[in-house]
């Protein structure tokens, strides 16, 4: 069974005039809460064991598997948090924003679903700052929720009462990492955490706590009406499920579209977004952490198997960057090392120096006094820090150095062409061992 | 995020009589707040969101009084008020507009935005008009991205940017704003 039409957007038109925020009678309307209803019927753990089955794989960058995130509870352990992932800060991504804008309840039934399975007090929607709209939306739609009986009463079958509410974060990239976000949500300044202990042990107020993203627990009514089998249906084996796309940048219908996860990214610019402007040349497959695809990679598969196959870090986001051949990739390399530089939380020192090194080298290069030893440099800079090499204690670091990575091997004309000798007092110094 | 570090040879800020957190401002942190967490502590975010929607910029005053409602120390609210970007320590204008830098925005004419509000009201990022009225800062993804470029003023976000039209719009704003702060008190 293929993709047989939105599932995530389905409440939301394709024509921008006709959309509106979906209220929580028009929701209950079009089959909204029916999944909850089911499954308050339902043993919790055949609902988990529902999720593990359907292969759903978290939305918000890293996709882990949910279902298997939520086994690694303790149990009999609580109070138990949900914090939902809410801080969409990386840059070409918007997915999140755009569901809230129209259909904020989708996301709230797959909280009261994912609180039923796991026996959670409280979730908290942490949501970033900048998103002032969707903070109100959220707050109107939680107070219909609540005066409907959706949160605020006891979990059936349980003492535990279930409360849902938004915190708002106040303009740091670094709050998406789960225990940065963690951090934030206990008034603290947000830095993450050395794992272990992880948060399924000790998260928010160091008790059992997961961490979701807004899309991956909108998939879960769906998946609790329809069953693992329908969900599994769609996208490749290893990447299950309807996954939303924002495409942005050098196109002409930027937006979010919905569609199984493998679709080739040529699928998406032409079918989807109306095509390239102008002449295609690279494109950042799901936000600026997960480096660039080449030239050549412009049918490149969008699924969680991307970064194997065609040397990036992964799909991330799936909010995808496209750059004609008129782009600046100097440039545009820059930006994305002034980012890392300008969100590093500071904590770890490989990442705080090092991404504000390169930003050093890139201004350099663009003003046109870069060195031919740059190149390297910048390349082993990159490559040395994240929490791959093993240097950092969170992820930024390592969005930074795919980025730079995968820019310098993919177009390293493009650097090498603005590099030159460097001069002292008239002399044109030559690298040790190049011949002259 | 910036690193900010305390001057102790700077003289310390005169106490206002009136407090920055007034009785309404605590009454409403802990009815509505302090029962969704388990901790007083974290209620900072809520709380550091009202003053800026109350006062525009946190003062050191504040940062005393938040510290003896949280019952945590000054320097647990101070190491924490630091590091966000939207609590800011100084003052700024009526309106506060954020053009987002971030890689989509670039593609899409970013620095033209800033540079047509560069012209026109005569501010660098960072700066603040003469009259109190508009101050310009170039932030990171507003995750506005299919709307590039885009900006947000006070809460408000504007998509789609054209130089011209922008600034006029920024002139057209009235002179009094509805609040003080961009961030909205809920």
């Amino acid at each position: 069974m293929a993709f047989a039409g939105p599932v995530l957007l389905k409440r939301i038109p394709d024509d921008p005039a006709k959309r509106r925020l979906i209220r929580y009678s028009d929701y209950c309307a079009t089959g909204g809460y029916e999944a909850l209803k089911k499954s308050w019927t339902t043993p919790p753990e055949d609902i988990i064991k529902l999720v593990v089955e359907s292969g759903l794989r978290g939305r918000g960058g890293a996709g882990f598997p949910c279902g298997t995130k939520w086994t690694f509870l303790p149990k009999d352990l609580h109070p138990r948090y949900l914090a939902v992932n809410f801080d969409e800060s990386e840059p070409g991504t918007f997915k999140d924003r755009y569901l809230t804008d129209y259909d904020p309840h989708i996301l709230l039934e797959g909280i009261a679903i994912a609180a039923y399975a796991n026996r959670i007090t409280t979730s908290y929607i942490f949501i970033r700052g900048e998103y002032h709209h969707e903070a109100k939306i959220l707050e109107e739609a939680l107070e219909e929720a609540y005066a409907n009986g959706i949160f605020g009463k006891k979990l059936p079958g349980t003492d535990i009462v279930h409360n849902c509410y938004v915190h708002r974060g106040a303009g740091a990239y670094i709050c998406g990492e789960e225990t940065g976000l963690l951090e934030a949500l206990e008034g603290k300044r947000g830095w993450p955490r050395i794992k272990p202990p992880f948060p399924a042990v000790a998260g928010a107020f160091a008790k059992p706590t997961i961490i979701n993203n807004v899309e991956t627990l909108a998939c879960l009514p769906d998946i609790v009406l329809k069953g693992a089998a329908w969900f599994k249906g769609m996208g490749t084996p290893s990447s299950a499920g309807p996954k939303l796309y924002g495409i942005s940048g050098h196109i002409h219908k930027p937006g979010v579209y919905e569609d199984e996860l493998g679709i080739k990214m040529s699928t998406l610019i032409e079918k989807y977004a109306g095509g390239v402007k102008g002449k295609y040349r690279a494109a950042i497959p799901g936000g600026v952490s997960m480096g660039i695809l080449g030239t050549d990679q412009w049918d490149a598969e969008l699924d969680f198997d991307i970064g194997r196959k065609y040397n990036v870090l992964g799909l991330g986001t799936a909010g995808v960057i496209v750059m004609n051949d008129t782009t600046d990739l100097v440039l545009m390399l820059r930006n994305i090392v002034r980012f890392f530089a300008y969100e590093s939380c500071g904590q770890c020192t490989p990442c705080r120096e090092g991404t504000a090194w390169m930003h050093k080298m890139l201004n350099r290069i663009v003003a046109g006094f870069g060195r031919p030893r740059d190149f390297d440099m910048l390349m082993e800079v990159g490559l040395s820090m994240g929490s791959m090499p093993g240097t950092t204690i969170c992820g930024l670091a390592d969005g930074a150095n795919w980025a730079v990575k995968t820019f310098l091997q993919k177009f390293p004309d493009d650097f090498k062409s603005r590099l030159k000798p460097e001069q002292v007092r008239g002399v044109t110094l030559t690298p040790a061992g190049a011949t002259v | 995020m910036a690193w900010l570090v305390e001057d102790r040879l700077k003289p310390y800020q005169s106490k206002r009589v009136e407090p920055y957190l007034t009785p309404e401002i605590k009454k409403r942190v802990a009815e509505k707040y302090f029962p969704r967490y388990p901790t007083k502590q974290a209620a900072l975010l809520p709380l550091f969101h009202i003053i800026m929607h109350e006062y525009g910029y946190i003062t050191e005053q504040a940062i005393d009084e938040a510290a003896e409602f949280l019952e945590i120390t000054r320097a647990q609210v101070q190491d924490a008020v630091t590091f966000y970007e939207e609590f800011r320590l100084t003052p700024s204008g009526k309106y506060v507009v954020n053009v987002c830098r971030s890689i989509a925005c670039e593609l899409c004419g970013h620095a033209d935005i800033v540079e047509k509000i560069r012209q026109v009201f005569g501010i660098d990022p960072g700066e603040t008009t003469e009259d109190h009225q508009i101050t310009l800062f170039e932030v990171e993804c507003l995750g506005a991205c299919e709307q590039a470029p885009c900006a947000l003023v006070n809460e408000d976000l504007h998509g789609c940017l054209k130089p011209d039209t922008f600034v006029r719009h920024l002139q057209q704003l009235p002179a009094e704003a509805a609040h003080k702060g961009n961030g909205q008190g809920h």
